[in-house]
């Protein structure tokens, strides 16, 4: 490395997340809810570009993508303030769409120039209108960051105050940031297939089962909220606990086949304490299916002689880097050569993250994870990695494509952006997911590749 | 003549100030036509005496509503960032940057459909934090030009000014000129921050006036006679199909071009484009302030229009006796398979979604097939372009040649008009060149077309190219019903039932229930 490359800054080539404002799909994956961008103009389509067209081409939804309001600041705004052009653009919102929650997320323009959002909104909230604002500047912070950020505004201005009575069994999922995971939709249903099945009642708060605003309205009867994430959501679960004396149980590792995933419905229910006759009869079910799949895959597995590959790279975000190392190098025997999260994970989580690669991953099995935003950096990192057994296994971004077809390497996309995969449901996790992981990978693998 | 092109300052005077360009207006297409009095601009655009007319504002239509939409800064992304030498930093938080991977992804499609090697787009963001709003980002923005000079060895850097950093007020400028003698490459200061202009387009001049000012050769040591710009992005090259009878060669501006390319412009014969919209800039200033003469025809599209244009074209090259032969056997070869195309889409009706002067271009090619056009919507009307010429009145061109269009609509992006819009002519499919309009006009039970390879409608083989597409594009008319049965656009009931697509801003008592509420 460079005496340049030492001292660089945070630049970054070959990006890999949105900015704050970018939450207004955090929104979108609410049912009847609407974000009101309050922008200037290009922010939502840059953002809304990289996260529901460059990321599997998975579109949008409802008040999302061409339909999301959006204050687009001019000169004027600029100059004379943007309050104005904002109070216009939320009547004109609540006047013409149908919405049970409005969410009006500030960029870095609004920020800058002191715009008054909390008042203007707040006039807003006082006549009764399901209204709320967040702070989103770009400046502050990525996407995953804003999505955390619309969660608790919505927390504190939508859901309120309330002291009744936690319901046994009740359970608020947090789990991935809608529309950042090429697969987001369907791992959000399948983990919340296998917790019903499990005997929980779960709160889906985003996503194709979440029935719309009234689940947040349920979230302070939960008995606790449930964290699936190395570090999203854990903010938000904090906030909750302090709010409505709410636990939360925090499992950093998303579960991928059926032994993680039979380990991961013991552990929440252990920590619920329910009864776990339901539980087990479920695990008994599910793994009985899985290892009929599995048994079937076991013959390509083992007959298969024109060779597959044996070594992997990953590059991706905290989550899923995690889940999907996991998976492979524990129950499949892949070799992880380098695993790269390039998520900005804040500071705070990752010695724990480190410490899981190194000597949690499987027996045998320690890596050194590297955090690394920029992409320049993230394919010198994988560029210097020397295969030694078998056809390369790169799992990465769209920006990896070159240098995978450089590297002779089998490539495929797990993470933002992706433009070389169409996604309309998919899922890689849990006990049907992880079955769908193999498929694709070892799709790649053969008929002549 | 009058230097329509001021390239003394970094900064171009946005499209609103220069052209009088409005994205709000709702009449018939001969209605715009007079109000833009095309005629007196030009005669002021190349210095005419004030009699001539000031060319007065348009009336604009305001929107209280506006959605998802495109900025300069996005422009020069897909512009400068598209440049196989030179590296675009920019100079902003970290999501101005994310649409990077989409034009990678463009910038992959040009590159194969240009035949040159693939490669990504050389980016850097400054990711600028909180801090940075506070202290400035100077000092990142020299470390992002010295990075770039050592990660990609360019032949060129160019920065992007974004809102936060036009608010902070960042002189890149300085930092441009203060860091060229240091990394020995133009640096190229671009400001194009998205809150500057009220439409996108300006980004395009904004680009353009980087390239004019620092990488075009003002001193060309010889002329290259076999050599046209076409101002371009990253379509396919059927240029070369249909200049090459006049033994030309095309050098594309400025999508997939290197520096060299670039630096070569004033080299070339002449300069032409295939939408005024985006090659008005950099035609004129390439005539006024290097001498190359920009085409003045009307674009290549229908018959009559690419006829008028290569005629243009031969003249600048003495060609004038070839032209005719060559345009007679165009004319055969393409009758019979036209004749077809004019019987399958006989009592069609098409709707044309894109900007302005691409538009006037599509609805031509549509009008060829026999296809009718009772309504279309451009996102900005500019009432006349900077190249100006008398030939390039492309609205005017296409009335006068294929009849009014009754309902001529002006708006921006504004998705939820869509449902009016639709409401009030026959629409058998849309042709859409933007993001975000297709997906929701798809929910209204009509077929869209998006159009990314901006090249297929030009020239006679254009007429043909767009008749073969809008076969499948009718077929998916049946996923459109099917999406239409189910599926619910997010507005409501009291909106659905609205004719006018300007409601909002025509009734002002539109918000008084909201208002009385309010307590207003």
């Amino acid at each position: 490395m460079s005496e340049i490359q030492k001292k660089k800054p945070s630049v970054i080539s070959d990006v890999r997340y949105a900015c704050a404002v970018g939450a207004t799909n955090t929104v979108v994956a609410i049912k009847g809810a609407v974000p009101i961008a309050n922008c200037s103009p290009g922010c939502q389509l840059k953002t809304t570009a990289m996260l529901t067209f460059e990321n599997g081409f998975q579109g949008s939804i409802a008040a999302g993508g061409g339909n999301m309001p959006s204050s687009n600041a001019t000169e004027n705004d600029v100059v004379f303030g943007g309050i104005k052009t904002l109070d216009n653009l939320i009547k004109s919102s609540l006047k013409i769409y149908d919405g049970d929650l409005f969410v009006v997320l500030t960029g870095c323009t609004g920020e800058l120039i002191g715009d008054n959002v909390p008042d203007l909104v707040g006039k807003y909230q006082k006549a009764g209108y399901p209204i709320v604002y967040a702070n989103t500047a770009g400046f502050k912070g990525n996407n995953l960051y804003g999505h955390e950020v619309v969660v608790d505004a919505i927390i504190d201005q939508f859901v309120g105050d309330y002291s009744g009575e936690k319901k046994k069994g009740l359970i608020n999922l947090w789990f991935e940031t809608p529309y950042y995971n090429q697969n987001w939709r369907g791992d959000y249903q399948e983990l919340a297939r296998i917790l019903r099945g499990a005997g929980f009642d779960v709160n889906v708060l985003f996503g194709p089962e979440n029935p719309g605003v009234e689940a947040w309205k349920r979230i302070p009867q939960a008995q606790f909220n449930l964290v699936v994430s190395p570090w999203v959501g854990v903010k938000n679960a904090e906030h909750l606990q302090k709010k409505y004396d709410q636990p939360y149980l925090h499992i950093p590792e998303i579960p991928v086949g059926e032994e993680a995933t039979t380990k991961f419905i013991r552990q929440v229910v252990e920590y619920a304490g329910i009864d776990k006759k339901q539980s087990e009869e479920f695990i008994k079910q599910e793994a009985s299916i899985y290892y009929y799949y599995l048994e079937h895959f076991s013959e390509f597995f083992a007959e298969y002689w024109y060779g597959m590959p044996s070594e992997f790279v990953v590059t991706a975000d905290a989550a899923y880097a995690l889940a999907y190392s996991k998976f492979l190098a524990d129950q499949i025997g892949l070799i992880p050569k380098r695993v790269i999260i390039t998520d900005n994970t804040p500071a705070k989580f990752r010695p724990a993250i480190t410490e899981y690669f190194k000597n949690n991953i499987s027996e045998g099995v320690s890596i050194d994870v590297d955090f690394e935003e920029d992409g320049y950096e993230v394919e010198k990192l994988i560029e210097s990695v020397e295969f030694t057994a078998g056809k390369p296994l790169i799992l990465g971004t769209s920006w990896e494509l070159t240098l995978a077809n450089k590297k002779g390497a089998l490539f495929f996309e797990i993470s933002t952006p992706s433009s070389e995969t169409l996604i309309v449901n998919r899922s890689h996790i849990g006990y049907k997911g992880a079955l769908q992981f193999l498929e694709r990978i070892y799709s790649a693998s053969v008929g002549g590749k | 003549m009058a230097n329509r092109i001021n390239l003394n300052m970094t900064t171009v005077e946005n499209r609103e100030l220069r052209l009088g360009t409005i994205i709000g207006w709702d009449g018939s297409a001969k209605e715009l036509i007079e109000q833009s009095a095309y005629d007196e601009r030009s005669i002021k655009k190349h210095g005419g005496c004030k009699g001539a007319g000031q060319g007065c504002r348009l009336c604009e239509l305001q929107s209280p509503l506006n959605q998802e939409t495109m900025c300069s800064n996005a422009i020069v992304q897909c512009q400068i960032g598209n440049l196989t030498d030179c590296v675009l930093i920019n100079h902003a938080p970290i999501g101005c940057s994310s649409e990077d991977a989409k034009f990678n992804l463009t910038m992959h499609m040009g590159l194969a459909r240009r035949g040159k090697p693939q490669q990504n787009t050389l980016n850097i963001s400054t990711n600028l934090q909180e801090k940075d709003m506070v202290f400035g980002g100077a000092a990142k923005l020299r470390q992002a030009i010295r990075i770039a000079k050592e990660r990609y060895n360019p032949k060129a850097i160019f920065i992007a000014m974004a809102c936060a950093t036009a608010i902070t007020g960042e002189d890149i400028d300085s930092v441009a000129e203060e860091m060229e003698p240091e990394v020995g490459v133009p640096i190229i200061p671009l400001h194009c921050e998205g809150f500057r202009s009220k439409h996108w387009s300006t980004g395009f001049d904004v680009a353009f006036h980087g390239v004019l000012r620092q990488i075009v050769e003002k001193h060309p040591k010889k002329k290259q006679k076999d050599l046209i710009n076409i101002i371009a992005l990253w379509g396919t090259d059927w240029f070369t199909d249909l200049l090459k009878p006049l033994g030309l060669r095309v050098n594309y501006l400025l999508d997939c071009a290197s520096f060299e390319e670039i630096r070569q412009a004033s080299e070339a014969v002449a300069t032409t484009t295939f939408c005024e919209t985006l090659g008005g800039y950099m035609g004129a200033a390439l005539e006024d302030q290097f001498g190359v003469p920009q085409i003045d025809a009307p674009q290549p599209y229908g018959i009559k229009g690419t006829d008028a244009w290569l005629r243009a074209v031969a003249k600048v090259v003495g060609k004038e006796k070839e032209v005719e032969e060559y345009i007679e056997s165009e004319h055969k070869r393409i009758a019979p398979k036209l004749e077809e195309y004019r019987e399958y889409f006989k009592g069609k009706y098409g709707m044309v979604l894109t900007g302005s002067a691409y538009a006037h271009g599509l609805i031509s090619v549509l009008a060829e097939l026999g296809i009718k056009n009772e309504a279309a919507l451009v996102f900005h009307h500019d009432p006349v372009y900077d190249g100006a010429g008398k030939n390039q009145d492309t609205l005017k061109e296409l009335v006068e040649t294929y009849g009014d269009i009754p309902h001529y609509t002006v708006s921006k992006t504004r998705a939820f008009q869509l449902p009016q819009l639709l409401k009030r002519v026959k629409t058998d499919f849309l042709i859409i060149r933007h993001p975000g309009l297709a997906s929701v006009a798809g929910h209204l039970g009509v077929p869209t077309f998006a159009l990314g390879d901006e090249h297929i409608p030009i020239g006679y083989d254009g007429i043909l190219r767009v008749g073969e597409i809008l076969k499948g594009v009718l077929a998916r008319t049946k996923f459109n019903k099917t999406l239409q049965r189910h599926v619910r656009l997010p507005y409501n009931d009291w909106w659905f039932s609205q004719t006018d697509p300007f409601k909002l801003t025509n009734d002002k008592d539109v918000f008084k229930d909201i208002e009385e509420k309010l307590g207003e």
